[in-house]
């Protein structure tokens, strides 16, 4: 066989793989990894009266190998959605459920890793000290204990400082051992909260690669933050809350979509043929480049959203028809 | 000692106090499981409410029984790790600055310095380690849930009872490491405390009036040198062996060595101020004044029914039976050991005490033998050895076997009377013993830190029981108040049974407020009902109470160990068994408040 067969044969090999990979992600993502159905929680004082409801029957359905956002200004109830998946809080009513699981089973937690707001870890342990015990928390032996802390300390970039007590460490340090902690059993579902908050440049950009790779392996991850440029570079989906309610819920690159307006990138082309851009592009045998609707960004949908939420409180925002007038404006 | 209320053999506890367990552990959870039900179904309805009732006992059940030995230790670890950085420390340094300071305060001149050396060290022991249990078990969970370091707990696969009982090891051990140092160094301190000797010179001593001793020598007599504010009555035999009688509870061997013609003495450690007596206690009953038996003696005006009184003069008597005498126990002889209070009608003979006599009595036959006439001593232990063989006063059986003719089947009887007219003798069932052998005092000792073992578990397993669903300081001082009504435990049962003077508490305060008498009956109307009704409801409360609390004050037996007993192994039996009945209820009532609350706001 010679060169040009070989090249043939690879290329319909990487062609096979990424149809193979392609319908395993597909399969991946028909999979239902997180799943709320009419999930309300209302805060009661002693007494047992209504003080807030943060959550509003939400109904919500997270696939396997996405990156899911949640996001919300605060008290949006984002937070409150991540305790009640994680059994931290208790359901007023609706059922929130976790590999099929109700959220208060144990047992989902095996297959869970949980990074909180601010690592809330023991600080008179050393790095160390902290991964063991959590891998114990696992069930894991000791040999597998030992293996997965040193990775996890080297993965994070502490092995310098593992046998300090975190009291000594700073802010920055403490969230990557807190989410090394997370990360201690290898889980299938990791859910972030502020994953970024306290990391400075590099350390965000290397969650935000972290979250892509975790991704990558097939894990699926929730994430809330507000930090809007961060969930637009990593999330799959969203889901905006807004005073407990689902305000907007989809793909980023879809909900970021403006329908209403065409963008035409191209380059070499004349004066002329600006004014009938199609037929001159194809006439003057110029290269198209693309044609498309432009997006927004992440924080002008927030924005608007909450805009429109504090407008008309209680009515679900529509992005893509509403965004044609914004944008048209 | 005081002993009010009578050991039962273990045996013979533990059944009766096995099913009061399980009937109470029954009502609570029948009550219980009821009450959630009726919350739940006040709140999301009847259907659902039952379905998360049953949800929640049925997996609390299963979290009971699929716990983890390795997630269990690592709680335990992170326990100890925590309690160590905390407190400990503190804890034990107070102590060892305590004993530093101790010597200073404690009376060398008192009456019993051993006694007084160990209620020392068991008391500040135990109020060290029971208030650091008390500090670490209530604050333990709510600062985690402050901190919110418990997020990173409970969202591991880690059961609310691993979490529970994983606290509770945790500082039951470190409390346990702590007692055992503090053990350990109050040991030493004791012993080194009261270690010391006496000197004894020649010239000191002087001869006995008595018949010399073979070659001329006679018995010497003396007093020692005075150490630690008391020194002893010198008697030295003519062999040369002697004793240093006793005094302050403690007596010390002698021995002499002669070197041309020069004697010295040395004087050894003291014995018999740490010891763990074995007593042989029997069964009490009186006889009156004119001989005839009584179900008890003369009541002399004390509130205090502790101890019940003989006349003296007249045939009144006190008369112990005592079951299981064999001549292996007491090859020499019965030792008789006596507290006993007196009670005197006038001033008598202030030069000797208020004579009494001790009479052997054979139960079967009824052959009696007075034994013994002696002065009573009050406020200390009174030994009085009766040997083998005894002058009988009858001139056809002159002399007596104490196991042959006065012991039958194992039985004797040993009865006291108080021979000055109008003085009387107080006594009470345990305040005559025999006295068999000694006990490793080392081991009694040890038993004393038990019982404060079994109370910080206590302490422990109701301070995490709070801690679940209270704030830490609401936790701390809802175990104190717990642990201060375990202490009243039986005027709680009284309080609830109605029998004490002045009624109820209701009456009590109302009889308070209006200074009413105890004594008198309330007049009849609609305040006594209403009254009455109200202690019935409060009554009720203080039952369910005194069923729930343990008995505190049942587990200290400082003063078995102070007062130089043994502690018998029925006690430690069934105050280990009592504890760990708690311990158990404790767990499960603590499992379940833990599992459903909610660890978030």
């Amino acid at each position: 066989m010679g060169e040009a067969g070989r090249g043939r044969l690879c290329g319909e090999e990487v062609a096979m793989w990424f149809t193979r990979l392609a319908i395993t992600r597909q399969f991946m993502q028909s999979e239902v990894v997180i799943e709320t159905r009419n999930l309300t929680k209302v805060y009661r004082d002693f007494w047992g009266r209504r003080k807030v409801m943060a959550l509003k029957a939400l109904d919500l359905e997270i696939r396997r190998g996405e990156i899911f956002g949640l996001l919300g200004p605060n008290g949006s109830g984002k937070t409150t959605t991540v305790k009640l998946l994680l059994g931290l809080l208790f359901p007023t009513s609706g059922q929130p459920l976790v590999f099929g699981r109700d959220a208060a089973e144990v047992t989902k937690n095996e297959r869970i890793g949980y990074l909180p707001e601010e690592s809330y870890l023991y600080r008179f342990l050393n790095a160390e000290e902290t991964l063991d015990f959590y891998g114990r928390l696992f069930n894991m032996s000791r040999a597998v204990r030992r293996q997965r802390a040193a990775d996890l300390i080297d993965t994070v970039g502490l092995g310098w400082a593992k046998r300090r007590q975190l009291k000594e460490y700073s802010k920055g340090m403490v969230r990557r051992i807190g989410l090394a902690q997370a990360l201690i059993n290898d889980p299938e579902l990791i859910i972030l909260d502020e994953p970024t908050t306290g990391l400075d440049p590099i350390g965000t950009r290397e969650m935000k690669d972290l979250i892509l790779r975790l991704r990558d392996e097939g894990k699926t991850v929730l994430m809330c933050s507000h930090l809007l440029a961060d969930v637009q570079d990593v999330c799959d989906r969203i889901a905006i809350l807004y005073q407990g309610e689902l305000k907007e819920l989809g793909r980023v690159d879809d909900l970021l979509k403006v329908q209403d307006v065409t963008e035409i990138r191209s380059n070499g082309l004349s004066l002329d043929a600006q004014k009938e851009i199609e037929d001159v592009i194809k006439r003057d045998g110029a290269e198209l480049q693309y044609i498309g609707n432009p997006t927004t960004t992440l924080e002008e949908l927030f924005l608007r959203i909450i805009r429109e939420s504090e407008a008309h409180p209680g009515r679900r925002v529509r992005g893509n028809q509403e965004s044609q007038g914004s944008q048209g404006s | 000692m005081v002993v009010e209320t009578e050991l039962l053999p273990f045996l013979q506890w533990f059944p009766v106090a096995f099913t009061h367990w399980v009937l109470v552990l029954g009502t609570v959870v029948a009550v219980a499981v009821i009450g959630g039900y009726i919350v739940t179904a006040f709140r999301h309805g009847p259907k659902v409410g039952f379905g998360m009732t049953i949800g929640v006992v049925s997996s609390g059940v299963a979290d009971l029984f699929r716990i983890s030995p390795r997630r269990l230790f690592a709680l335990t670890w992170l326990a100890m790790k925590e309690s160590i950085r905390c407190r400990v420390v503190i804890v034990f340094g107070t102590f060892v600055v305590l004993l530093l300071f101790a010597g200073w305060f404690l009376d060398p001149a008192s009456a019993n310095p051993a006694r007084l050396y160990i209620s020392f060290v068991l008391t500040a022991t135990t109020y060290l380690v029971l208030l650091l249990a008390l500090f670490l078990s209530a604050f333990s969970i709510p600062n985690d849930i402050k901190n919110r370091v418990i997020y990173t707990i409970v969202t591991k696969p880690v059961r609310t009872s691993e979490i529970v009982l994983g606290r509770m090891f945790g500082f039951v051990a470190i409390g346990t490491l702590l007692l055992v140092i503090m053990g350990v160094v109050s040991y030493l301190f004791v012993t080194r405390g009261l270690a010391h000797t006496h000197l004894v010179a020649a010239s000191d001593l002087r001869p006995v009036d008595s018949k010399p001793f073979k070659g001329g020598q006679k018995s010497l007599t003396g007093t020692s040198s005075r150490t630690n504010m008391h020194s002893h009555v010198v008697s030295v035999k003519p062999s040369g062996e002697g004793l240093l009688r006793r005094t302050k509870d403690h007596e010390h061997d002698l021995t002499s060595e002669t070197l041309a013609n020069k004697t010295t003495y040395k004087v050894g450690s003291p014995v018999g101020d740490l010891v763990a007596r074995v007593p042989i206690y029997g069964k009490i009953s009186f006889t009156n004044r004119a001989g005839r038996p009584v179900s008890e003696g003369v009541n002399i005006g004390d509130e205090w029914t502790y101890r019940s009184f003989i006349e003296g003069g007249t045939l009144a008597s006190a008369i112990w039976t005592f079951e299981g005498i064999q001549p292996e126990m007491f090859p020499n002889g019965l030792t008789i050991e006596m507290n006993m209070g007196v009670f005197r009608t006038h001033k008598g003979d202030i030069e000797s005490g208020v004579p009494g006599s001790i009479q052997i009595r054979n139960p079967k036959t009824g052959k009696r033998v007075e034994a013994r006439i002696f002065a009573a001593k009050e406020f200390v232990t009174d030994i009085q050895f009766i040997p083998r063989k005894l002058k009988s006063g009858n001139p056809s059986e002159p002399e007596l076997d104490l196991f042959d003719d006065l012991v039958a089947d194992g039985k004797v009887e040993i009865s006291l009377r108080c021979l000055a007219p109008a003085q009387y003798f107080g006594v009470s069932q345990s305040d005559l013993y025999l006295r068999a052998r000694n006990a490793s005092f080392v081991l009694n000792f040890a038993k004393g830190y038990l019982a404060i073992w079994l109370q910080m578990v206590l302490f422990v397993s109701f301070g995490v029981m709070f801690s679940t669903f209270l704030s830490g300081p609401v936790a701390m001082v809802a175990t104190v108040g717990a642990m201060i009504a375990g202490l009243f435990h039986g005027f709680m049962v009284e309080l609830a049974r109605g029998v004490t003077y002045g009624g109820g508490p209701a009456e009590s305060l109302y009889r308070l407020l209006t200074q009413d008498n105890m004594i008198t009956e309330m007049q009849p109307g609609l305040r006594t009902t209403v009254i009455k009704m109200m202690d019935q409801v409060l009554e009720s409360g203080l039952l369910v109470m005194s069923n729930l609390l343990p008995d505190v004050s049942w587990f200290a037996n400082d003063d078995y160990v102070a007062y130089g007993f043994n502690i018998p192994g029925d006690w430690v039996l069934s105050r280990t068994f009592t504890a760990i009945g708690f311990f158990i209820a404790i767990f499960v009532a603590a499992h379940f408040f833990f599992k459903t609350r909610e660890v978030a706001k």
